[in-house]
């Protein structure tokens, strides 16, 4: 039973229009009160945040009620849940970008988003259930006067690799996704400060500062041709290393747990039902937030009943993957199971934690399945609800597992109940506030659905071409030249004219300019085999290897140190530390090329001078020649355009820039 | 549809947001923030190894101004004559005033500079010294059964001989402890050198280190490097 979809974007859309459906929502801000409302509550609860940490510093660990058996409860608890909501959500966005899919543009951002603050929330968890949490950085291999390296066999070594890889590799992620919108920001935002100034209106200063700032976070992005391929190129290869590392960060988690003795923690289906639950709370979140935005600042337009519908059938399937997860483990456990992992199984079931055994089942199990119902998958409010039930669920699973087994090991005098303590809740309600308060920010300041993406869902066709007229400010005639430019309303128009251009090629150089990638363009430009694969290979395999290298030279060299009868040369737990740390040197290398091959950060460039350039973010698409000298090529140039037939290559505008 | 979007009235008359003289700055921000990422561990590394820290070289004043290159090098003083605990007890032991008094009631008595020893004697308080070489409460170290399996004293102290005032010579870290731990067999001394400030390995330390740590029964490596050697 095929039916076509529903569109992912509603008719009559065109790019402008999109732009400013995003972008007004910084700039004019229409949900102000409300905002503000919400942002008090979250600062309130960063307040206890801040709070519970002082008093954690001043007191110890104590303060949470961890004793001697139950070394890990809520503090380990919260990391896995925010890092496992972080896992999800990128791995949802890192795998619909791979897959090309077009609809994603409303999904991509708030799930990148979701994975950047969700890992900022995580990334505290492992540096303040320390001891002495300023000697955080012990864990790290780094020059010290101990004579020492960690110890890279360990599964805290590789977490720690892990949450400092994949803090890098999300927000990077999400700022290549940002980059081309932050320029769109930048425009419009210029755009009004220019009218302010115009106006001469009070907060004309704060307005260009505003611009200002967008303009110096969007690095100088232009929008050419060569900039757009460059940074798909580099989205892709970013969420790839992203989906990658997803895997190694909730796989490595499982194995810090099987790598102790501990009853219950050896399940080899483990890895797979973190990754599961992960994905599912991941997703959770980002539907839950979705439908925040999309409710408050009305974006029904662009987050369509398609979106939500894939967000539930993706929950549903996942809520299923979690039934099969517990249930493999139940039944396997009791046909199969050892005593004492039978043992566990009852005690999560009817000892003194099963609420939150319960609560993870029916939490992860049973509210997708409200998403049978075609009309369930298309409320954007049992979408929100589930996707926070799924999330809860997924945070009593990773209390379930932690608390259970540590109340009662193998030894009877290793024993200590374990109750939730009121510190420990106020500190993971405060990493809430943490998360709360980013989130707040991020939808006030930054474009909270992806322009870009968008975009490219509007049919091609729907700029009309307007009638061709020349402007040639006279006053520039003198200047000195730097280039000849021209605007167009359609990629295929600009792709037109740069082909008439492009046996003029060895003489002058050619660049185009546009709000979305521009394919057709780069062909007409000669561009289209270039590739920054090889950059990201290179920054893997040399710091993967380089990684693994000091694995060996730290561990069956320089620092021989046996523990638990390893091998000195034990290879294969140097692998997962490596991996990940190849992740990072990946994508820093990805963002070497990004900025060596573009020219960027560039603030200032002539390109800026064309006129009406601050529309090649909205809707339209520029022609620059970039003139070797003051010759008369620009007159030819401009003849030679302005003689191309209405509608394949006619420019809108011709204009000669100056340097 | 926006067909006139060129003749639309907002908007300035270029994109230009900022000088040319912004992009120097932007990247000279830029490459400086790259820079104090290996800058700022590389400084904080040399600060917590160099002198001002860890006080190797540094000689503090002290209640009295105690040469022992004077007694030990110029006299010829045994180590053991002052610090007689070292063979025996895990402190090597300060000398009470009394040890001074042994020469000082007899030699310079009338002397200005020991005037706070004769203090010390006569009003039997203590002389407070400023301690130089100083171990975390958390690291076991025993004095005895280092001298007494060839570890020299100027091995860990220097060549305190040639001190006029006394300073710390080597900064303690557990890398200092680590090095020797992990090959004994390099410092290791026959009985008779140990109380030599100026040993220097023999020529042959590499055949007769091994053979002095068999001897001694100091297994190296594994065992002098367990946790629990140190940290107890």
């Amino acid at each position: 039973m095929i039916r076509d979809p529903a569109p992912a974007i509603r008719p009559g859309e065109d790019m402008r229009s999109v732009g400013e459906a995003v972008t007004t929502i910084t700039l004019a801000h229409p949900a102000g009160r409300r905002w503000w409302i919400a942002f008090a509550g979250a600062a309130a609860l960063l307040g206890l945040f801040a709070l519970t940490l002082c008093y954690l510093l001043y007191e110890g660990v104590g303060i949470w009620d961890n004793n001697n058996a139950v070394v890990w409860a809520l503090d380990i608890a919260s990391y896995d849940w925010w890092i496992g909501v972080a896992c999800g959500s990128l791995l949802v966005s890192g795998i619909l970008l791979l897959l090309g899919v077009e609809w994603r543009g409303p999904v991509s951002r708030v799930a990148e988003t979701v994975g950047l603050l969700a890992t900022a929330a995580a990334g505290l968890y492992p540096i303040i259930h320390l001891g002495r949490p300023w000697f955080f950085y012990w864990n790290l291999p780094y020059p010290n006067t101990f004579g020492l390296w960690p110890q890279f066999r360990s599964p805290l070594l590789w977490d720690a690799i892990d949450i400092v890889s994949f803090l890098v590799l999300a927000l990077s992620l999400w700022y290549i996704g940002l980059l081309p919108d932050i320029a769109c920001l930048r425009d419009r935002a210029y755009a009004e400060a220019a009218r302010q100034i115009e106006a001469v209106a009070p907060t004309r200063k704060t307005a260009l500062l505003r611009a200002r700032a967008y303009g110096i976070l969007a690095s100088g992005w232009r929008g050419s041709a060569a900039h757009w391929q460059i940074r798909g190129q580099a989205y892709r290869i970013v969420a790839l290393l992203g989906v990658l590392l997803v895997v190694s960060v909730q796989t490595g988690a499982s194995v810090m747990l099987a790598g102790s003795v501990m009853p219950g923690w050896h399940g080899t289906l483990m890895p797979v039902s973190f990754l599961v639950h992960a994905v599912l709370s991941g997703v959770g979140v980002t539907a839950a937030l979705m439908m925040l935005v999309r409710g408050v600042y009305g974006l029904s337009s662009l987050v369509t009943d398609r979106h939500l519908d894939v967000l539930a059938r993706l929950m549903l399937c996942l809520g299923c993957a979690s039934a099969y997860c517990y249930g493999a483990e139940i039944f396997d456990t009791f046909l199969a199971g050892d005593a004492a992992g039978r043992a566990v199984l009852m005690r999560r079931m009817e000892g003194g934690h099963a609420l939150a055994f319960w609560a993870a089942v029916i939490g992860l199990t049973l509210p997708p399945q409200a998403f049978w119902s075609a009309r369930a998958r298309r409320s954007p409010l049992i979408l929100a609800v589930v996707g926070l039930l799924v999330a809860a669920g997924a945070y009593a699973d990773h209390v379930m597992i932690l608390v259970v087994t540590l109340t009662q090991d193998f030894l009877p005098s290793s024993r200590l109940p374990y109750s939730i303590d009121h510190w420990g809740v106020a500190t993971f309600v405060g990493s809430i506030g943490l998360f709360l308060t980013l989130i707040l920010l991020f939808v006030r300041y930054l474009p909270s659905v992806s322009i870009t993406e968008i975009r490219r869902l509007v049919p091609t066709g729907a700029q009309a071409a307007a009638a061709a007229s020349t402007r040639r400010p006279e006053g520039e005639r003198d200047a000195p030249l730097w280039g000849v430019a021209a605007s167009f309303p359609s990629e295929a128009e600009l792709a037109a004219a740069l082909q008439a251009l492009s046996s003029l090629q060895d003489r002058i150089h050619l660049d185009g300019y546009g709000p979305v990638p521009m394919p057709r363009t780069l062909r007409a430009l000669g561009l289209e085999g270039r590739s920054i694969l090889p950059y990201a290979l290179g920054g893997a395999l040399v710091g993967g290897a380089a990684f693994y290298g000091m694995c060996i030279y730290a561990t069956a060299y320089d620092y021989v140190f046996l523990v638990g009868g390893r091998p000195r040369f034990s290879w294969p737990s140097f692998v997962v530390p490596s991996v990940s740390f190849a992740m990072l040197t990946g994508c820093l290398a990805v963002h070497a090329a990004l900025l060596w091959l573009n020219r960027l950060p560039r603030l200032n460039h002539p390109a800026f001078n064309i006129p009406g350039f601050l529309n090649a973010s909205q809707d339209r698409f520029f022609l620059a020649v970039e003139l070797r000298d003051d010759s008369p090529e620009a007159a030819r140039i401009e003849r030679r355009l302005a003689a191309l037939p209405q509608g394949s290559g006619r420019p809108l505008a011709i204009a000669r820039i100056p340097r | 549809m926006n067909g006139n979007a060129d003749d639309r009235p907002e908007g300035p008359a270029t994109a230009q947001l900022f000088t040319p003289g912004a992009d120097a700055i932007y990247r000279l921000v830029l490459m400086t923030l790259v820079a104090c990422l290996v800058a700022v561990p590389v400084l904080g590394a040399g600060i917590v190894r160099s002198s001002y820290v860890t006080g190797v070289g540094i000689a503090p004043s002290q209640p009295v101004p105690f040469s022992h290159k004077h007694h030990a090098g110029e006299l010829g003083v045994d180590c053991r004559y002052c610090h007689t605990g070292v063979e025996k007890t895990a402190s090597a032991g300060l000398p009470p005033t009394h040890t001074c008094m042994t020469c000082h009631s007899q030699i310079w008595t009338g002397s200005d500079m020991l005037k706070p020893v004769r203090d010390s004697y006569t009003q039997d308080k203590p002389l407070v010294w400023k301690r130089l070489n100083k171990l975390p409460g958390y690291v076991y170290f025993n004095h005895s059964v280092h001298v007494t399996k060839g570890v020299g004293c100027s091995t860990c102290h220097g060549d305190v001989t040639s001190m006029q005032m006394t300073y710390r010579a080597n900064a303690f870290e557990m890398q200092f402890c680590l090095d020797c731990h992990r090959a004994p067999e390099k410092n290791l001394r026959t009985p008779d050198e140990v109380w030599n400030m100026n040993w220097k390995p023999a020529a042959d330390q590499a055949s007769l280190g091994p053979k002095l740590a068999a001897q001694y029964h100091v297994r190296g490596g594994e065992r002098l490097t367990e946790c629990g050697i140190c940290h107890r």
